[in-house]
């Protein structure tokens, strides 16, 4: 489906509406106090107004949007720090049904994601925390018997739907499990970031169903896309602790003048203001890169860690320009240090990008 | 006066037909500082008589009154090309202000030249105690039988040597606070009262020279704008300064040595395996990249009238830029950095480049000075005090 301009701006400012209004720094209190770290009510209401099918292919009542729409609402949803399955599920999942999956899967599976009456979980990597080919810890017999490790999985406790990396004899493939097969233990993580859920997944001759034939590349595209989501949110995370940050320069006095006055606070602004402004130019870029399917691998690279390391640098300031206030956990900074924190490991870390990147330079 | 069309699409044929009629050598570039070049300067006479010169501009200065959006499709056509010249309404810094600000006769006079590179100008603008405060400069002009009379000393003054006009900020009114005392001036340079000297500089050029003014002349309405106005009006000139000094800016040091292809340089010198290396050039390489992309962004969300954080951005982005290759460079010749001259090309060509990375985050205001106003215009971050902003000028200290 071709969208227009004013359908694009509508979708963006339905999700930054409806975040607006329902996932306030109150709201994120509230729900990192529960088993699931998400809002179920909200997570149905982003299902009814079609902001989980955006990659969904309206066959299988999906929006049928593209990469460009997806990073956008991925900024709104990471300006407001949302806690939600929507990365894992919506984006990771889908896509990877989408690239692994015969037409019978997706006809099959791709509805409950697109209506999120179906949460699905990507476990794609084991303890090495790589999302690359040998960071893959689970074997399959030829029979589909699971055994290994995976980690890092984004709401597996909560999942339905599970997806897993395993290696065969020839190579690696994607496999379902169901969420009660025998000899799956699920692990709820400690995590840094309390807005989140990750799971440890365990494996013991647990019984699966390998997806279609597809191997890693086709893992890797689901990555591609699930880091443009995850470079969007980064940037549109970045610039929301942004703004906070110089907003409070502007309100807070010191020795009778707005903190923001002094020029030893100035100049960090101004150098994280640029940070901010390449996390959106480079996390657009990568948007449309794999739109357009051109130079994919150089652009998307090139946001992972553009994004991903902005993102860390400006939350790391927003404390420091804080100052005292901002070590308290009553204060609101540290949730975006946290989630920057984490999504900097997600998916790849900026070291493997910048190396990837490099590559695709033709080195 | 011929009737432009404003339909976009018969504006592109029109421009291509011309180019295709035109448009056959490639006009050697000359660095910023080696101002005159006459094939180019003919090439612009005939751009001013077709209108494409400076498209925004009104009909009786050689414009056609487009908007910004008109006028970027004769730019792109151009672009594509490869032909200089068609947007001297972004670009001159002597053509604009003169046109914003100037007086009828410095219009009749000087107009014309400025933007066909006819007449070449310089700044006299920082002082060896005006440097990142610019306001402070202490160089007097004053109103004297119907001429301004100037005395005074100016530095960073690129292309005086070759200079027919100096643009020249001075004080006209020391009793006025530091910011509402200056006037804004064209000087012509052919005359007795003008001492230029070349600065030898780090990189052992001389693009930069000292001028010493010792009643040194214009015309009374050489002043452009008012009396007191010089500070207003230099902003519009330095925003032209800046924005172009955001543009990449390579010079050829020795023909056949190559330092701006990175990977290339780790590859000759056998570096390209270096893991830490890698981390480095990967970082280096993103960097000019995504300053493309955030240029590009800029342009695209621009209104016309309008300016953007970004584009503001673009000076400092640059100077990082460079600063960053240069660190590089340098980490991949080793020891082989600490050489330099006609035996050692490699070598010196990554020296200089290193040294002039300093030309963008030192000139045309310094990183410091361009954090200050990012900070306050861009992010609305309020302005330092100043110790001397409101008393007259006489009584501040360092005076």
């Amino acid at each position: 489906m071709a969208i227009s301009i004013d359908e694009r701006v509508q979708l963006r400012e339905t999700v930054r509406d409806l975040l607006q209004a329902r996932s306030g720094e109150q709201d994120l209190r509230r729900v990192i106090t529960t088993d699931e770290v998400y809002d179920r009510d909200l997570w149905a209401e982003m299902g009814e107004l079609g902001i989980l099918g955006i990659v969904i292919a309206e066959e299988h009542g999906g929006t049928g949007l593209g990469p460009v729409e997806l990073e956008e609402a991925a900024e709104e949803m990471g300006a407001a720090l949302l806690s939600s399955p929507f990365l894992g599920s919506s984006v990771l999942t889908a896509a990877l049904v989408d690239a692994a999956g015969t037409d019978a899967d997706r006809a099959r599976l791709l509805p409950g994601l697109a209506d999120g009456s179906t949460i699905g979980a990507a476990a794609l990597t084991g303890p090495a925390g790589t999302w690359t080919a040998d960071g893959v810890d689970v074997e399959a017999a030829p029979d589909g018997a699971l055994t290994g490790a995976a980690r890092y999985v984004l709401y597996g406790q909560s999942a339905d739907l599970l997806l897993v990396a395993a290696r065969t004899a020839d190579g690696i493939g994607v496999f379902e499990v169901a969420p009660d097969a025998a000899g799956l233990v699920r692990t709820r993580l400690d995590t840094l970031d309390p807005t989140v859920q990750l799971s440890d997944l365990s494996f013991a001759g647990t019984p699966s169903r390998r997806l279609g034939s597809a191997g890693w590349e086709a893992i890797r595209r689901a990555l591609d896309l699930a880091t443009v989501a995850l470079a969007g949110e980064q940037a549109g995370g970045a610039r929301r602790v942004f703004d906070l940050t110089v907003e409070y320069l502007k309100v807070r006095y010191q020795f009778g003048r707005p903190i923001g006055s002094y020029q030893a606070l100035k100049h960090i602004a101004v150098d994280r203001l640029l940070d901010v402004e390449s996390a959106i130019s480079a996390a657009r870029h990568a948007a449309e890169a794999l739109e357009r399917g051109e130079d994919v691998g150089s652009a998307v690279a090139l946001a992972g860690f553009t994004a991903a390391d902005g993102y860390d640098r400006v939350a790391m300031t927003a404390i420091q320009l804080h100052g005292g206030i901002a070590f308290t956990w009553e204060s609101f900074p540290h949730f975006f240090l946290r989630r920057a924190r984490l999504d900097r490991q997600l998916l790849g870390s900026s070291r493997d990008f910048r190396e990837r990147y490099l590559v695709a330079k033709g080195a | 006066m011929p009737e432009y069309t404003t339909d976009p699409e018969t504006l592109r044929a029109e421009v291509r037909a011309f180019l295709e009629a035109n448009w056959h050598d490639r006009i050697p570039e000359t660095p910023m500082w080696e101002q005159r070049n006459a094939p180019l300067t003919e090439w612009k006479d005939r751009l001013l008589e077709a209108g494409y010169l400076v498209p925004t501009w009104p009909a009786e200065y050689g414009g056609r009154g487009y908007t910004p959006e008109l006028a970027q499709i004769i730019e792109d056509e151009f672009k594509a090309v490869g032909a200089p010249g068609s947007n001297e309404d972004k670009r001159s810094i002597p053509g604009n202000t003169i046109l914003r600000f100037g007086s009828e006769r410095l219009k009749k006079d000087l107009l014309r030249d400025a933007i066909t590179g006819r007449a070449f100008f310089c700044l006299f603008y920082s002082e060896p105690g005006a440097g990142s405060d610019l306001a402070g400069v202490r160089t007097t002009a004053e109103l004297t039988g119907g001429r301004w009379v100037f005395n005074g000393q100016k530095v960073w003054t690129s292309g005086a040597m070759t200079a027919d006009y100096a643009l020249c900020l001075a004080r006209t009114d020391w009793d006025a606070p530091k910011h509402r005392g200056l006037g804004y001036f064209v000087i012509p340079m052919r005359q007795p009262g003008i001492d230029v000297r070349p600065l030898h500089q780090i990189t052992h050029e001389s693009h930069f020279n000292e001028v010493f003014l010792t009643n040194a002349e214009a015309p009374a309405e050489y002043l452009v704008g008012e009396p007191g106005e010089g500070w207003r009006i230099i902003q519009t000139a330095l925003a032209y300064e800046r924005s172009l000094m955001g543009e990449d800016r390579r010079v050829v040091r020795h023909p056949g040595v190559d330092v701006d292809d990175l990977i290339g340089l780790a590859r000759r010198h056998g570096r390209l395996d270096d893991p830490v290396l890698r981390q480095e050039l990967a970082s280096v390489i993103a960097l000019r990249e995504v300053n493309g992309l955030n240029n590009a962004r800029a342009k695209a969300s621009l209104e016309p009238g309008t300016s953007s954080s970004v584009m503001s951005l673009g000076k400092l982005a640059m100077a990082h830029i460079l600063h960053g290759e240069g660190a590089v460079r340098t980490s991949i010749l080793g020891a082989e950095s600490v050489l330099t001259g006609e035996g050692n090309p490699e070598a010196d060509t990554v020296n200089y480049e290193m040294f002039s990375a300093f030309v963008t985050s030192i000139g045309g205001g310094s990183n410091q000075i361009q954090r200050n106003i990012i900070a306050e215009r861009v992010l609305g971050l309020p302005k330092e005090q100043e110790a001397d902003r409101d008393i007259p000028f006489r009584e501040a200290k360092g005076n």
